[in-house]
């Protein structure tokens, strides 16, 4: 299942939905006591399984050899009266054969097995569908639900997902009949709709979903087999989705809207008594306090996550969250005030051993450094930046401190090569020339050099 | 009307040949013998069919061993078209009672089948119908029900999972369930043949009406023209008539049940059959049954339908009368 993409919001504070909610143990499908017989290849197969089950074959039995495990399986659903279970197993054989002739050859679908060739998908569709249809028989649709439910747990793989798909949708369905358990199987069926919306990109339909959700289960005390309650996973699941439907009103630059959804996701943090999450929260508030130029709410918001993340030691959060800090502070033209904040960052990062952060406070320090114009400052925190990357064994991050350096020696070097362009004479053109010959990236500077040397060549005038 | 005249057999123009005994009718030059087999065999099949019917069985077996004969002639003894012949001595053997008899032209049948490896389904499933209600005259239900069940699955192959072919095989199946005592499992069957009955019947209607349309239309457009006969492609005769058994049979199945829901859609399905057999009067009263059960029912959603029949019923009647 893949989350919805973020483009304005980072989408590493989003982990992945991850799996539908765990409501019932595995099921376990006993296995089908009937004829397999057009399974087993070898004659000393048939032979032994004759010898354990038939004395002599029945016509029907006869037939049932040449039939395939589909054939066998819908014959013997039908003379059992089970039609209804029929008519599903073969409208989702048929849905199978559908997907795959739209999805044309070359695709993945097409070099699967079909529902036909896995006796023991046939084989858990009979058990469960069955005893749905008996249960619907007699009214009682808490059982419905459940055989329902079973099914859609037991198609976990990939290629399932169709499958399982259609099995949580029917069990929305049928909650909504089931009155006698005080809402859990409707709640269930919200947050399993929720989760199908969200992984094909309906995120209004998902937060629908997970808001009823929450609703039937505020006050509750449900809980899923790992132990959550169900008001928990609501609020979890409510803190991704405003922060998903966030991401799209900032996008269309709908800000009082964004912040609005965000101070609801930051309660749903707060609720879930989940502290990272709420660090995340605050940050993403704090965002969108600042795309709407309200400079200083930002900022006090984001001391909040700040403190949050410091608490946690969370490299990834502080990073962020400080980049943020210096980006407002910038933007309200307070570079002074931004160094202050990045030095406590430094401080902080040092005494608590934390060497990512360390780089990344170097980072930025540079970075402040160099759009103020102070090249030889930003290129120490650069080089400082790197040393601390070199610990990590980090290769990526090394290079990119490294490329940070070149960036702030580029530019030390841009005032001297400014400065001669701009003056136009003769002399500067030369200087210019034979630093262009004589490249080198070393730190002592060839313009001075060069200069030295013609200055030296043509002193006796 | 002195137009150019049509060969009797297959209908085209010209028709040159003239019959040398009457000297009246005309045929088209190629006098197919095989053709005029044909008909024979189409003629001899729904005698038998309709003799059937009527219960008459004993009358049945002339006409059908006639349609075999034919068939035999035309087609060759191995052909997959005898087995529905077969299938129409089978029927009228057990009739007269003769079940020794029937089982040996349900084996020819059977054996046809399976020799035949590109058997279409729609014939199979026929065929494990005439099985398995030779089974139930046997009284051997748990056989008969393995049959309907095998047909069901083979017309659901063949026409689909909603289609009307397979409404014959649940009905067949819900009788022997209501013998066994499984009141429940046949109940779920007989409501799944009312609405494939009355979805059915609710189509051929809006089509009858479209058609309707048409003709009007086309009539209004050009008065002038032929007065041609535009083929009827509505119900046909065999359609109608189990429609009419089964939906009778449903209604008094119904009426010793307690489930007003299910009798009034068995009620408004038999009006509309009525009103597509342009039997008017009949209509009328089995509708006004219908939608004054409705009218006392929680969900009424079907009321509007049926208020719809019963307009369109009294609008013929004033056209007629």
């Amino acid at each position: 299942m893949s989350p919805v993409k973020m483009n304005v919001l980072p989408q590493a504070i989003l982990q992945s939905p991850g799996e539908h909610p765990r409501f019932v143990k595995q099921p376990v499908c006993p296995p089908l006591d009937f004829a397999r017989i057009h399974l087993i290849k070898d004659k000393d197969g048939i032979d032994d399984y004759l010898a354990k089950n038939i004395k002599g074959l029945s016509k029907q039995e006869a037939a049932a050899n040449r039939n395939s495990y589909t054939k066998n399986i819908c014959i013997d659903m039908l003379r059992r009266g089970y039609h209804k279970s029929f008519s599903e197993l073969f409208t989702l054989i048929q849905k199978w054969n559908a997907l795959r002739e739209a999805a044309g050859p070359g695709s993945a679908i097409w070099h699967e097995k079909s529902l036909e060739e896995q006796p023991d998908k046939l084989d858990q569709l009979y058990h469960f569908l069955t005893r749905a249809e008996a249960a619907q028989r007699a009214g009682l649709y808490e059982e419905v639900y459940d055989n329902q439910l079973n099914l859609a747990c037991s198609f976990e793989e990939p290629e399932d997902k169709w499958l399982s798909d259609y099995f949580y949708e029917q069990c929305f369905n049928t909650a909504q009949l089931v009155k006698i358990d005080g809402g859990k199987r409707k709640a269930q069926a919200h947050v399993n709709m929720g989760l199908i919306n969200e992984g094909h990109g309906h995120v209004m339909e998902a937060a629908e979903h997970y808001e009823a959700f929450y609703q039937l289960t505020e006050g509750s005390s449900w809980t899923d087999e790992t132990g959550h309650t169900y008001n928990l996973l609501a609020c979890e699941h409510l803190w991704r989705i405003y922060t998903l439907l966030a991401d799209k009103m900032l996008e269309n630059k709908e800000h009082q809207e964004a912040i609005k959804t965000l101070i609801k996701a930051l309660k749903m943090a707060k609720e879930a008594g989940n502290v990272k999450m709420e660090g995340e929260a605050a940050y993403c508030l704090s965002l969108a306090y600042h795309f709407s130029g309200e400079q200083q709410t930002a900022l006090s918001i984001l001391n909040t996550s700040l403190a949050i993340f410091t608490a946690l030691r969370d490299s990834a959060g502080l990073g962020r969250a400080y980049a943020a800090a210096a980006k407002i502070l910038a933007s309200q033209g307070k570079s002074a005030e931004a160094l202050k904040y990045l030095g406590e960052f430094m401080k902080d990062a040092e005494n608590a051993h934390l060497s990512q952060s360390v780089v990344d406070a170097n980072v930025l320090l540079g970075k402040v450094h160099n759009e103020r114009g102070n090249y030889i400052e930003a290129f120490e925190y650069f080089s400082q930046a790197s040393e601390a990357a070199r610990t990590l064994n980090s290769v990526p991050l090394v290079d990119e401190t490294k490329a940070y350096c070149g960036i702030a020696k580029a530019h030390q070097l841009m005032v001297a090569f400014n400065s001669h362009v701009a003056a136009e004479d003769p002399v500067s053109l030369k200087y210019l020339l034979a630093w262009k010959e004589n490249r080198s990236d070393m730190c002592a500077d060839p313009l001075t050099v060069e200069l030295d040397k013609e200055t030296s060549a043509s002193k006796p005038l | 009307m002195a137009g150019r005249p049509r060969c009797e057999l297959c209908g085209s123009r010209p028709a040159p040949r003239l019959c040398p005994r009457c000297r009246l009718v005309r045929y088209c030059s190629a006098l197919p013998c095989v053709s005029l087999q044909k008909s024979i065999v189409e003629v001899a099949v729904s005698a038998a069919q309709r003799f059937l019917w009527e219960g008459k069985a004993l009358e049945a077996l002339p006409a059908a061993l006639q349609a075999l004969r034919f068939s035999a002639r035309v087609f060759g003894w191995s052909s997959v078209q005898l087995v529905p012949v077969y299938l129409l001595l089978a029927e009228a053997s057990t009739g007269t009672g003769n079940l020794r008899q029937a089982s040996k032209y349900l084996s020819e049948a059977e054996w046809i089948v399976l020799q035949s490896p590109d058997c279409p389904a729609a014939v199979q499933s026929r065929l494990h119908r005439g099985l398995g209600l030779f089974c139930i005259a046997q009284g051997n239900l748990d056989q008969a029900l393995y049959h309907l069940a095998t047909d069901v699955y083979l017309a659901t192959s063949a026409f689909g999972v909603d289609s009307i072919e397979v409404s014959g095989g649940y009905f067949h199946m819900a009788n022997i369930f209501l013998r066994q005592n499984k009141v429940d499992v046949a109940n779920s069957l007989y409501t799944e043949v009312t609405r494939l009955w009355h979805s059915w019947l609710l189509s051929s209607l809006q089509e009858h009406q479209g058609r309707l349309r048409r003709l009007r239309a086309r009539a209004e457009a050009a008065p002038w023209a032929d007065d041609e006969e535009v083929a009827e492609e509505g119900m046909t005769e065999a359609q109608g008539e189990e429609a009419r058994r089964v939906l009778q049979a449903l209604l008094g199945v119904r009426k010793k049940q307690q489930l007003p829901q299910e009798t009034a859609r068995v009620l408004h399905a038999l009006a509309m059959l009525h009103y597509l057999d342009l039997d008017l009067e009949k209509a009328r009263e089995v509708g006004m049954k219908a939608f004054d059960l409705a009218k006392e029912l929680p969900q009424q959603d079907s009321l509007e339908t049926i208020g719809h029949l019963l307009e369109l019923i009294n609008a013929n009647f004033s056209h007629t009368k």
